[in-house]
């Protein structure tokens, strides 16, 4: 069971993603649980994923949210602008499933 | 050009990025942001409560649903205004408490208490106590500016008493919950004691109490923020950050709310009183004439998508459109891509700026209906656009003269664009198309 988070400033675009990511997820038979943030909630709600995706458009607070969650060794990533903006659900699962795999090895 | 391009990216992306994280991510914004965002239900409701009182009619209208209407709205006036009253009337309350509670959260505190600790320290300042009464004028968005110090202020304090370990300690054996409402106790004395005699020291040495004071202070900067400058400047700055990649509208409007809603609260005072609307720049005039489908006001260019000859387009289109709609662009920001594309630079700044010139001049002129109400951001542009006005026709036409003069700029830039595209296009196919052919010859 994967437990991925996205999050913009709302959550609202990162939450259209969502959906297509879930299509993607129950197209490979995988099993993931996908959810969308604004980042006003970030603090209470990483703790519970394995990896935090965020929109581009909040890229800016990367940084110090990834300072948050390094105690829990949870990766925080940006999600690429193209893929962001087409949708692109089975590119942004792939960067999710590598971020985690990759925290799995280290 | 290309040079003068690239100059401006690097100054972009080296001096206002790392500045625009800092004040966007900085603790006093976001709480006073996050304050806005719990308090704004309420003032939603409470603001439509405004159409009923005031109906769209013309006063003297004899059609009889109107006249109806209008009649029924004045025989029950106070009991339609109680909703109104104890939400716009009294939003410092929830804007207080909405703050407190996202610094608690932010240092670790109890949410609940911070926010609770928040009102109180309001009250004590805006809320002057004679005879029984509590006089009610600062609760509205004369004291906006007022909450906002006191909630950082009270929080800082326990925040800060909490960081020192100054605290009542009970023993092992007594609940959590009941030592988590002693450890507020000196918080609570500390705030007394320091606001309470600030209040009368002030009262006494210029005849104010607090929050006149503080409105008398920030009136010049509050008659500044309801002009065609300010509304250019601020507009400006969130087409900036966000050319930048960086969500600018979360910065601006947690700058510009204290003073939008100040001002709205003004207009809505004015409209019960029967007087002539101070104020054109609200929240309304910049979502729905300034951002129409989102930032750069791109709803028009999700049509203009729809009919493109470049797959790409067409694709961003029809994924576009319908969040569009509801002012969410991203996909279409960022799947032209818009962002950080040379090419849209110069309409993606402009546009807006032009669509403000035209609605703030139609607005002065008395052309457009003013904002009096609150609309959620996310109602499509021209019916927001209406909704915010009272229901008036006036800002439909204008929100829809915005999109035709968006349509207008943005379209040759989407040619110079598709074309590009187009050539890609045809030589991604033709490098496939022989590719292929290079495979099927043994």
């Amino acid at each position: 069971m994967y437990k991925i988070m996205l999050c913009c400033s709302a959550g609202m675009s990162t939450s259209m993603l969502v959906k297509k990511m879930q299509d993607e997820v129950a197209n490979r038979g995988l099993e993931a649980e996908i959810a969308a943030f604004s980042a006003t909630e970030f603090d209470e709600r990483f703790a519970c994923y394995d990896v935090v995706l965020l929109g581009p458009q909040v890229k800016y607070m990367q940084e110090s949210l990834a300072a948050k969650t390094v105690s829990e060794g949870i990766p925080v990533a940006t999600i690429n602008m193209m893929d962001y903006g087409t949708m692109r659900g089975d590119k942004v699962l792939d960067y999710a499933l590598q971020l985690i795999e990759q925290k799995g090895v280290a | 050009m290309t040079s003068l391009y690239q100059g401006l990216i690097n100054i972009i992306e080296r001096k206002i990025t790392p500045l625009a994280g800092a004040v966007g991510q900085q603790r006093h914004v976001v709480a006073i942001r996050d304050g806005f965002v719990s308090a704004l239900p309420f003032m939603i409701i409470g603001s439509f409560m405004l159409v009923f009182i005031f109906p769209p009619f013309a006063a003297d209208s004899q059609w009889g649903f109107a006249r109806g209407w209008l009649d029924f709205s004045l025989r029950y006036r106070d009991q339609l205004m109680l909703p109104y009253y104890l939400s716009m009337g009294v939003m410092t309350f929830f804007i207080s408490v909405g703050i407190g509670a996202s610094l608690g959260r932010h240092y670790k505190l109890d949410p609940v208490m911070t926010g609770l600790l928040a009102f109180m320290g309001f009250l004590l300042v805006a809320a002057p106590y004679q005879d029984g009464k509590i006089a009610t004028d600062y609760f509205s968005g004369q004291g906006i500016f007022t909450a906002i110090l006191t909630a950082i202020y009270t929080s800082e304090i326990y925040a800060l008493l909490k960081r020192k370990n100054i605290t009542i300690r009970l023993p092992k054996e007594v609940s959590t919950g009941v030592a988590r409402s002693f450890e507020i106790l000196i918080p609570v004395i500390v705030i007394v004691a320091t606001l309470h005699p600030l209040n009368l020291l002030v009262a006494s040495w210029s005849g104010m109490i607090i929050p006149q004071a503080i409105m008398h202070l920030l009136q010049p900067l509050v008659s500044a923020s309801d002009s065609l400058p300010a509304v250019l400047l601020s507009v400006l700055i969130c087409q900036i950050l966000w050319f930048a990649g960086i969500h600018g509208a979360l910065i601006v409007t947690g700058i510009m709310n204290p003073f939008w809603l100040t001002n709205l609260a003004a207009n809505q005072a004015a409209l019960e009183a029967g007087q002539a609307l101070p104020h054109t720049y609200l929240m309304g005039f910049w979502d729905f004439y300034l951002l129409i489908g989102g930032v750069g006001s791109t709803l028009p260019l999700a049509f203009l998508l729809l009919r493109s000859r470049a797959a790409h387009l067409r694709t961003i289109g029809k994924m576009g459109i319908v969040p569009s709609f509801f002012n969410i662009n991203e996909p279409i920001l960022f799947g032209m891509p818009i962002i950080m594309n040379p090419l849209f630079f110069l309409p993606f700044i402009l546009v807006p700026m032009i669509n403000a010139v035209f609605a703030w001049t139609a607005t002065k002129l008395g052309w457009v209906a003013q904002v009096v109400s609150m609309a959620p951001w996310t109602t499509p542009a021209p019916i927001g656009a209406s909704w915010a006005a009272n229901w008036a026709f006036s800002p439909v036409i204008m929100c829809l003269f915005c999109m035709a003069l968006s349509a207008l700029i943005y379209l040759p830039f989407v040619k110079a664009w598709e074309r590009s595209l187009l050539q890609q296009e045809a030589e991604a196919s033709q490098s496939a198309a022989a590719s292929g052919a290079g495979l099927q010859t043994p």
